[in-house]
């Protein structure tokens, strides 16, 4: 039986390591498919070996030899890689620290425009981040068959395509940068909505996704998007204990203790914030994470500042025009101006979020307040046929009580 | 690399003749950049699928049959064969095609050594 505290060690290793690792053998063989196939036969080696033996003293040169084993295995077995593994057992030179940029551009390559988004999200946890495809399965809720079928088909597509192993040049990078924030922000949110109170999963996506996004940060100190995301992330973080009860059950934004929130960690998402204003025009996530900022900062539920809230969905719907952002500006504007404009704007979203749970659940707690019981009991029952979150489900689900009042909003929890 | 880009249009655009001679213009000059830089292999436009007859394997016996092979408002209208470095240097291309409002599908070409080069 494996420790917590060894599993812990075990995942700060390959998060350290496996990037660097992957990184330098892409570049090494040029070849990305056979590389990171390499460096993840390793990883489970090691997933096997260590608990029992404990971590290495060196577990990156330990990685890098089990590597290059398998490299002389397949050497036997398949004489088509022959020119490409003879590099890596011939004299090979372990050092994978001689370029700093290898693991930026692995997560370049993952992140490739020309790769479906699904599969540069667990292309990602994989090559960079040392995951096993059964682990992102299981994160994933997706059968392993499955996610291995999109693995490999991805890095068919990577070496059969020619998708090069760089950085992008300057004036391809704010396209660039975007996917790979998309795909980060993903892995953060399959995370924290995924978890449940006492969920206890081998890999932490909340945790991985705020590392590869620290990282980037310091890889890359000049984009304003990426301090953005970070702070994001560090916010959501920052009250992801506050979100369950003693007995398990979901609490709202509105009720959930602000005294455990970790202060320190809204202090610093909001010095990453004033520091990405100053680089440059604000982005999708800065008006995000500014939105949560003034959430987290808010001493009282009441005191919530949604004057600014409201300002900023403003101009985040300028840029993303998309319904969920109009939805959550919906929420801010009830606050400010009552629920008339609100309603007015939640029924014109009606045909676009017509199968999304948290439209239900919004429209519900408007009704309520218009006293159309009926109505908002029948908006619950749509949304909670429209979750498959138990967590949610039970909130909502208590909601159809008569003598429980409480209420869930798209951008209540 | 070689990549065959596939010029997808719709059919039922109709361009007037000032617009259809600005847009030739800028063609000449994105295939006239490709060749400079040596990185064209050829290419052909086509007429509308209307013009298309398609043969179906028929138990031996093949079936010539009028029209394309998929009925689609969206039609292959052309094709450029382009020899670049790697994915990223045919989607930059691919972008520049003057045709805004096509559909360009980039399609890497298989390598086959083992077959002799015929000349064309």
């Amino acid at each position: 039986m494996q420790s917590d505290s060894t599993v812990e060690a075990m995942n700060a290793v390959f998060r350290a390591e496996v990037g660097l690792i992957c990184g330098s053998l892409v570049r090494m063989t040029g070849d990305f498919d056979l590389a990171e196939d390499l460096v993840q036969d390793a990883v489970v080696i090691a997933l096997q070996r260590w608990p029992v033996d404990g971590v290495p003293e060196r577990p990156a040169a330990w990685l890098l030899q089990t590597a290059r084993r398998r490299a002389i295995d397949r050497l036997r077995r398949d004489s088509s890689y022959r020119e490409k593994l003879q590099l890596l057992t011939d004299g090979w030179a372990p050092d994978v620290r001689t370029d700093p940029d290898d693991r930026l551009r692995l997560i370049f390559t993952c992140c490739h425009p020309a790769l479906a988004r699904d599969a540069q999200v667990a292309l990602t946890l994989r090559a960079v981040m040392g995951m096993t495809t059964s682990q992102i399965a299981h994160a994933f809720l997706v059968s392993e068959a499955t996610m291995a079928q999109r693995i490999v088909r991805a890095k068919r597509k990577i070496v059969g395509a020619r998708i090069p192993y760089r950085v992008p040049r300057a004036d391809e990078l704010p396209e660039r940068l975007a996917e790979v924030l998309a795909s980060l922000y993903i892995v953060f949110n399959e995370g924290y909505l995924g978890s449940g109170p006492d969920l206890a999963t081998s890999r932490d996506l909340c945790v991985d996704a705020l590392w590869l996004c620290g990282l980037l940060a310091r890889m890359l100190p000049e984009e304003p998007e990426v301090l953005a995301l970070l702070a994001l992330m560090r916010l959501h973080e920052s009250r992801r204990t506050t979100r369950f009860d003693a007995s398990g059950a979901l609490v709202l934004l509105r009720d959930q203790e602000r005294s455990r929130w970790d202060h320190a960690a809204i202090a610093e998402a909001g010095a990453l914030l004033e520091q990405a204003r100053r680089l440059g025009r604000p982005g999708a996530y800065w008006l995000q994470a500014a939105i949560a900022a003034c959430h987290a900062e808010a001493p009282t539920f009441e005191e919530t500042d949604w004057a600014q809230i409201l300002a900023l969905y403003g101009a985040l719907v300028r840029i993303n025009p998309g319904p969920v952002v109009r939805l959550n500006r919906a929420i801010a504007l009830e606050h400010v101006a009552g629920p008339v404009p609100a309603m007015e704007e939640i029924d014109a979203l009606r045909a676009d979020l017509d199968g999304y749970h948290l439209y239900w659940a919004t429209r519900a707690e408007l009704l309520r307040r218009f006293g159309r019981l009926d109505e908002a009991a029948d908006a619950d029952r749509r949304a909670i046929e429209l979750t498959d979150n138990p967590s949610e489900r039970a909130l909502l689900e208590t909601r159809l009580e008569p003598t429980d009042i409480r209420a869930i909003g798209a951008n209540n929890n | 690399m070689k990549y065959v880009l596939l010029l997808i249009r719709n059919e039922e655009t109709v361009l007037d003749d000032a617009t259809r001679a600005t847009k030739y213009a800028a063609i000449d000059e994105w295939f006239g950049e490709l060749s400079r830089d040596g990185k064209l292999r050829g290419g052909e436009e086509l007429q509308p699928s209307n013009t298309a007859t398609t043969i179906r394997p028929n138990e031996g016996r093949p079936l010539v049959t009028d029209g394309p092979f998929m009925e689609s408002k969206e039609n292959v209208a052309g094709f450029v064969t382009i020899d670049v470095a790697d994915l990223d240097e045919a989607i930059a291309i691919a972008k520049r095609w003057p045709y805004e409002d096509q559909i360009v599908e980039i399609r890497p070409v298989v390598d086959h050594p083992e077959l002799s080069n015929h000349p064309v």
